[in-house]
């Protein structure tokens, strides 16, 4: 408490501009350290992965097999991989493939996630039942196994219809395999990912739907989809802003372990997984292959989990100093 | 003091019968309540806690919480039974023909969006109002509420304005349509003393204004003495005393009203006298006693009140005021 005399012409507030609860928690987000630091690492890795390809001193795929397997120096900071190819355009590059996944993974799984965890929560009964069953089915299920079964059960079928299709049509869509990556990379990955943010939001609807300003909003006649979109899911926002911020970087982890099995992102598309899985059979004479891409993901990880937890505090007023 | 000369009441209630789920089955919480609100008129319903005030007033548009479920009675509102409605009906009514106004003003206003876009809502949906125009209506309505300087406040966030203002926001808000009924619950509970004389001074004006019947609930008689024209006294989820507000006061009849009027404090006591209370509390649902629910609490109780339910009657010589007790109707007759 501050002993400034106080106005008592001023305590309405009535010249000030509102201060809306978003701006309060920016400013308390700013106060941390290493939410600050962690945004700001985000921020260039963003910056990175928008204008990499006009940043990086050579292509990604460009083989210059006169300098194989070179070690850092300044013409190739990070060296060069057994084909040449520069390895610091290929992080730089990989940055643009892991905010891709990260950000195409973590928006269907939050749609799908937020969407039936509100309506699960909001309604109840049956369809709560039926959306809590397939949650809990899809949760039990090891993730990796779930992809690597659907990528290799779906895969040469679907490139063998695409390849049927453009025998057909000559429609040179169907020539692009890259489709059939992204679907499947991104769909599984999806389908591994929501079942954490539907239970998340149901968890927030069910507390929230009995709050006096929902039966306030009911008593005005509002219809039910008015009042979830206008009512509870805003109000519930501030834990999956929290969960998206962590579940960013878990994706980008997830994507590189999937291209470590082999089921993700395929070469030469560049992405840190694929490279690390690389690197890791040679890591004993070439640590650099390995410690580059390994170093940019864990940096990556560990800025997207600090804004995350800065994000926790600064939209939970109550629960910190 | 009296009613119009319209004699079909706008809300009839009759019979309605509330139960409540639990562990040991179903259990009674209101038990064939009767009431009548007359078209501008104000009633006031008053009890203590847990007697089913709020629950007869929101299972009117039928907002119960999941289990509590109204078993028996009906609820015609302006020749409609509001428990037969359909679900899209009963939208319209909800806020565009009966608006309601809520105990707890803290939280009865989403934190998240502004005062305007509250106010706005209910506007736009039930009237189809561009954003514009429910903007003007939004900024009339808070001035109307007697909100200073409604052209700021509409973008201001339910957590900037006071207690007692946000309740003249929810007061809007449950007027915007221009309801034919407003019912208050509770409105002034969580509000200081000289904020609830605001209220209720504004509410009384209002209804004048804008000519609409008003259903206030409350457990604080002397509040609303100055407000209603009629006050239903609700124990254990039936109505015992029904009276005009004026004769209430003066001729209390049943003896929980008698104990609920000796228990407000006066300024005329000359000594510091005990406050008086009525001894006991209400049953629990599902423990109801056989008869009258009131008689384990009442001195005047007489064999015929363990044994079965009075009905309300009315008092001889009065208008309107009717009252459901077997001892003060049989010294009424007496004395006749």
């Amino acid at each position: 408490m501050t002993m400034t005399p106080v106005n008592l012409s001023s305590t309405v507030a009535d010249d000030e501009p509102p201060v809306s609860l978003w701006r309060d928690a920016w400013h308390r987000l700013l106060r941390n350290k290493l939410a600050v630091a962690g945004l700001a690492v985000v921020i260039l890795l963003a910056f990175v992965a928008v204008f990499g390809p006009w940043l990086t001193p050579y292509d990604f795929l460009t083989q210059d097999l006169a300098a194989r397997n070179q070690a850092p120096s300044l013409a190739h900071l990070f060296g060069t991989d057994d084909l040449g190819r520069d390895v610091f355009s290929r992080v730089v590059y990989g940055t643009r493939t892991a905010f891709v996944v990260a950000i195409v993974v973590t928006t269907i799984a939050v749609v799908i996630g937020v969407t039936l965890g509100a309506m699960a929560g909001y309604f109840g009964g049956l369809f709560d039942r039926i959306v809590m069953w397939f949650t809990d089915m899809t949760m039990s299920v090891p993730n990796l196994l779930l992809v690597v079964v659907i990528n290799a059960s779906l895969k040469t079928p679907l490139t063998a219809w695409m390849e049927a299709r453009y025998q057909a049509t000559l429609n040179p869509f169907y020539r692009e395999t890259i489709w059939v990556d992204f679907l499947l990379v991104f769909g599984s990955m999806a389908l591994i990912s929501w079942p954490p943010y539907a239970r998340l939001v149901r968890a927030q609807v069910l507390s929230i739907r009995g709050r006096p300003y929902v039966t306030a909003a009911r008593a005005l006649g509002l219809t039910n989809r008015l009042i979830l979109i206008r009512y509870i899911v805003p109000n519930a926002i501030g834990p999956l802003i929290v969960s998206v911020s962590a579940g960013l970087g878990t994706a980008m982890v997830l994507e590189s372990a999937f291209s470590f099995l082999g089921v993700g992102v395929n070469p030469p598309t560049p992405s840190w997984g694929n490279m690390i899985s690389d690197g890791l059979r040679v890591w004993q004479h070439y640590p650099h292959l390995l410690a580059a891409p390994a170093a940019v993901l864990g940096l990556a990880t560990v800025a997207f989990s600090f804004l995350g937890d800065g994000l926790n505090d600064a939209l939970n007023p109550r629960g910190s100093k | 003091m009296t009613a119009p000369a319209d004699n079909k009441p706008l809300l009839d209630v009759r019979g309605l019968t509330i139960e409540i789920e639990t562990r040991r089955g179903p259990a009674i919480i209101v038990d064939g309540i009767n009431l009548t609100v007359g078209k501008g008129e104000t009633v006031g319903v008053v009890g203590e806690s847990g007697c089913g005030k709020s629950l007869t007033m929101l299972s009117l548009v039928r907002l119960l919480p999941n289990k509590i479920k109204v078993k028996g009675g009906t609820a015609e509102f302006a020749g409609r039974d509001l428990l037969k409605m359909s679900k899209s009906e009963l939208r319209q009514v909800r806020g565009g023909k009966i608006g309601f106004v809520f105990q707890d003003p803290m939280t009865s206003l989403n934190p998240v969006m502004r005062i305007g876009d509250q106010l706005c809502e209910p506007l736009i949906y039930h009237r189809n109002m561009s954003k514009a125009d429910a903007r003007k209506r939004a900024i009339e309505l808070l001035r109307l509420v007697g909100i200073p300087g409604p052209e700021q406040r509409i973008t201001a966030y339910p957590h900037e304005l006071s207690g007692g203002m946000r309740q003249r926001v929810m007061i809007a808000m449950g007027l915007a349509c221009d309801p034919e009924l407003l019912i208050a619950d509770e409105p002034t509970t969580a509000l200081d003393v000289t904020i609830q004389a605001q209220i209720v001074d504004l509410v009384k004006d209002l209804r004048k204004k804008l000519n609409m019947s008003v259903v206030w609930i409350t457990h604080d008689l002397a509040l609303i003495a100055g407000l209603v024209d009629r006050v239903a006294v609700l124990y254990a989820g039936t109505v015992v005393e029904d009276a005009p507000v004026g004769e209430l006061f003066a001729r209390p009849t049943h003896p929980y009203t008698r104990g609920l009027l000796a228990s407000i404090p006066k300024l005329s006591d000359e000594q510091a006298s005990r406050l008086s209370s009525i001894g006991g509390t209400p049953p629990e649902p599902g423990r109801r006693p056989k008869g009258c629910p009131f008689a384990p609490r009442c001195a005047l109780a007489e064999s015929v009140c363990h044994e079965s339910v009075p009905v309300l009657e009315s008092v001889a010589g009065t208008s309107g005021h009717r009252v459901a007790c077997f001892v003060a109707q049989r010294q009424m007759k007496e004395a006749a």
